[in-house]
């Protein structure tokens, strides 16, 4: 028995290997890369030069649309990680009903996540067209509007149909992590609860909500990555217009690094954003442990 | 014991994805798009082991249409390409060519230079930055005498810092004032040649139609902002530059031009969101008829026939301020070489580019590829053949022979055609136009 436990001791770090080999190479190694790339003189074309401290960083934190772009990174996150959690957990208790064409509907759900997010943004940007959009010419069609409206007039708008789009897209990865929970939860959970007199608010609250709170986390902290790294919705769409009013941090980098040719500040910005994203996801998981745990 | 380690391997994962989200971040990039960069080289013959003698030149050349691909690389030039042909016609010089989108070569090419793997020939619009970095190989060095001569020479001017010229011009193209001739009949106004002209005959347009039409196109996004500047500051008399050549961005003409071009689009007399309504855009309005007037180049009848449009057009000088001179904006691509110091033999390397220079030149080459791309050419030697297939070409030649260039032989231009992008654009939204001129002439110094 010994002899056995010894033999296959090393077992399971072989199959470890490779993910840790791919991972070191592919994630750990870039990372470790623009770190350095952040400390050090980068010329317009990519040279790079010596070490320059924490100079990228003071200039990157001193950039004119620095303020905005972080607040509308912030507006970006929160706004289409909340509502789409929202919109999704709806969703998914719609499809945990018993329908007729409920699985046509699951199905249905799946396009929008399953499409490129580049088509997505491009198609949404036709719909809204001022001059020949489809939405305009639908609702001038019915009658309901008698002339065109321009659905960008101001770059506040814009950024709302940028977080519209990101709303749309994420909310069927929600609502298929929330249905998976919910069809997990025990039907007599809810016919002890039905017995114990327990209304739908009650129910929602007791037992619905801490049974799927696990794939809530999942998809949470998936999303706050996922849609804090989002770059094809708001680059398709705008490119920041106007002057980075509507960027967020990871299209306005790469503004920075290709377009204005700052490579220093942009490689900056960019660990940055890393620092933020490893701390709101690691407080996020660090909250949601304790509370399993409790 | 166990919790903790459960609580690190999920911080590792979180950091694993956070730093491998959706899209890496730029700086990233370059470890991400290497392979992609470097794929063609799998398909290209060069795969092959090479000759001890044989050169191989990494080419890059950008994509101007939907045939470039095709004549570099497939069949499109009369069922052969042009590597292929170079190749058979100059044994030992091998191609690994690639053709890449025009989104996708500044990427491309930083991400090659940061990796120390730039190409040996590119084809790309800027040059400034790269020289500066002391990147590129003067044109003196491996330009045969000939083809320098060839070339126009206000356009070898256009490349040149510290009296070294760095890259030669592959092509061109002119930009004028494009109108929808049955349009302005049917309105009963003359094309206009002056500002007020232009807001007038705007007004007329707007009156006529209901506002159904757009009497002027305006584009300052992100990806053409620099022409709309210099339409207008180069027809106010200012610039970019002063007659000394230094930076003034901030002078008063120029100042002026930008607010007269934000007052005709708070007037109406223009597409409605001029910072993220590209050329494209307002060539598709052209088209479909829904726009009067624009700035377009030369490209332009060919781009409104293979969209199905059928508009009786006619080309104009760009209306300048009253009193002013019109001036047409002359947009113009080049192609240099890169340093090697890796090359065994420097003159056999040098040699083969001007060989692979002396190739795309020749007439019998060039002059198919700049008109399958309804280019302008950049050698005299071409000038007679384009214009026995295509008279038109003719009097834009003559267009292009007034035309001013960018200053992109100054190194600060990529900070200089952003920031007056940006000054545009928030110009667009309400700020002051001075104090964001004002901002950006104090970065430059």
């Amino acid at each position: 028995m010994n002899t056995i436990r010894t033999k296959h001791r090393w077992e399971p770090y072989l199959w470890l290997l490779p993910s840790v080999i791919m991972l070191a190479v592919f994630v750990v190694y870039p990372i470790i890369l623009v770190f350095r790339l952040s400390f050090s003189e980068i010329s317009k074309s990519g040279v790079l030069g010596g070490f320059v401290g924490f100079q990228n960083y003071v200039n990157a934190v001193n950039l004119p649309a620095f303020k905005t772009v972080m607040l509308n990174t912030l507006f970006w996150v929160v706004s289409v990680v909340g509502l789409s959690t929202l919109l999704g957990f709806i969703i998914a208790m719609v499809l945990n009903q018993k329908f007729h064409g409920r699985k046509i509907a699951r199905a249905i759900l799946v396009f929008p996540w399953a499409t490129s997010l580049v088509v997505q943004a491009s198609v949404w940007n036709y719909i809204i067209k001022y001059e020949y959009g489809n939405l305009n010419n639908v609702l001038l069609n019915l009658g309901i509007i008698r002339e065109a409206i321009n659905w960008r007039s101001s770059y506040q708008i814009e950024f709302l149909w940028e977080c519209g789009v990101g709303i749309f897209v994420t909310v069927p990865f929600v609502a298929f992590c929330v249905l998976s929970g919910l069809q997990s939860i025990d039907e007599s959970l809810y016919e002890a609860a039905t017995v114990d007199g327990a209304g739908f608010w009650s129910k929602l609250w007791n037992v619905t909500i801490p049974m799927v709170r696990p794939s809530l986390t999942v998809s949470t902290v998936l999303n706050i990555i996922y849609v804090f790294n989002s770059f094809p919705i708001v680059y398709t769409m705008t490119k920041g217009a106007p002057t980075h009013k509507t960027d967020t941090l990871v299209t306005y980098l790469y503004m920075l690094f290709f377009y204005e040719k700052q490579k220093g500040p942009a490689t900056a910005l960019s660990v940055i954003g890393f620092l933020i994203l490893c701390l709101c996801a690691g407080i996020y998981m660090v909250s949601v442990m304790r509370k399993e745990e409790e | 014991m166990k919790k903790i380690l459960a609580l690190l391997l999920a911080l590792c994962m979180i950091f694993a994805l956070a730093a491998c989200g959706q899209q890496a971040a730029p700086a990233e990039q370059p470890a991400a798009e290497a392979p992609a960069a470097e794929e063609p080289a799998a398909e290209a013959p060069a795969a092959e082991e090479p000759a001890a003698d044989e050169i191989t030149l990494d080419v890059i050349i950008c994509q101007y249409g939907p045939n470039t691909q095709e004549w570099f690389l497939g069949s499109g030039m009369n069922g052969t390409n042009f590597v292929d042909k170079f190749e058979a016609e100059n044994p030992g010089i091998k191609l690994n060519l690639e053709v890449v989108s025009w989104n996708d070569v500044y990427t491309v090419v930083d991400t090659r230079i940061a990796a120390g793997n730039a190409p040996d020939i590119l084809n790309i619009d800027v040059f400034a930055n790269y020289a500066t970095d002391g990147l590129l190989l003067p044109v003196s060095e491996y330009c045969p005498e000939e083809l320098y001569n060839d070339f126009f020479p206000s356009f070898i001017a256009q490349s040149v810092i510290d009296d070294t010229v760095w890259a030669v011009p592959d092509l061109a193209s002119a930009r004028a004032m494009f109108y929808n001739v049955d349009m302005l009949n049917e309105v009963g106004v003359e094309v206009p040649t002056t500002w007020s002209e232009l807001e007038d005959v705007s007004q007329a347009i707007i009156d006529f139609y209901n506002g159904e039409v757009y009497p002027w196109g305006i584009d300052m996004t992100t990806d053409e902002g620099q022409a709309a500047f210099a339409y207008y500051t180069w027809g106010n008399g200012g610039g970019f530059v002063d007659a000394d050549g230094n930076w003034a961005v901030n002078s008063p003409e120029n100042v002026e031009a930008i607010k007269f071009a934000v007052d005709l689009v708070n007037k109406g007399f223009t597409n409605p969101n001029p910072a993220t309504q590209t050329r494209y855009d307002l060539q598709d309005m052209f088209a479909a008829g829904k726009m009067a007037m624009l700035i377009a180049p030369n490209q332009l009848p060919t781009y409104v026939a293979d969209k199905g449009g059928t508009i009786n057009m006619a080309t104009a000088n760009i209306p300048a301020a009253d009193g002013k001179t019109s001036s047409s904006v002359g947009v113009m691509d080049r192609i240099m070489a890169f340093k090697d110091d890796s090359a065994p033999d420097q003159a056999a390397r040098n040699e083969a580019i001007g060989k692979f220079l002396t190739f795309f030149y020749n007439p019998e080459n060039y002059v198919g590829w700049v008109s399958m791309e309804g280019f302008l050419p950049a050698v005299n030697s071409a000038v007679e053949a384009l214009v026995a297939a295509d008279p038109s070409f003719e009097a834009w030649l003559d267009v292009l022979g007034g035309c001013q260039f960018y200053p992109t032989a100054k190194a600060e231009w990529d900070q200089v055609k952003q920031g007056v992008i940006a000054a545009e654009q928030a110009a667009l939204t309400g700020a002051d136009v001075q104090a964001e001129l004002d901002a950006l002439q104090a970065q430059l110094g």
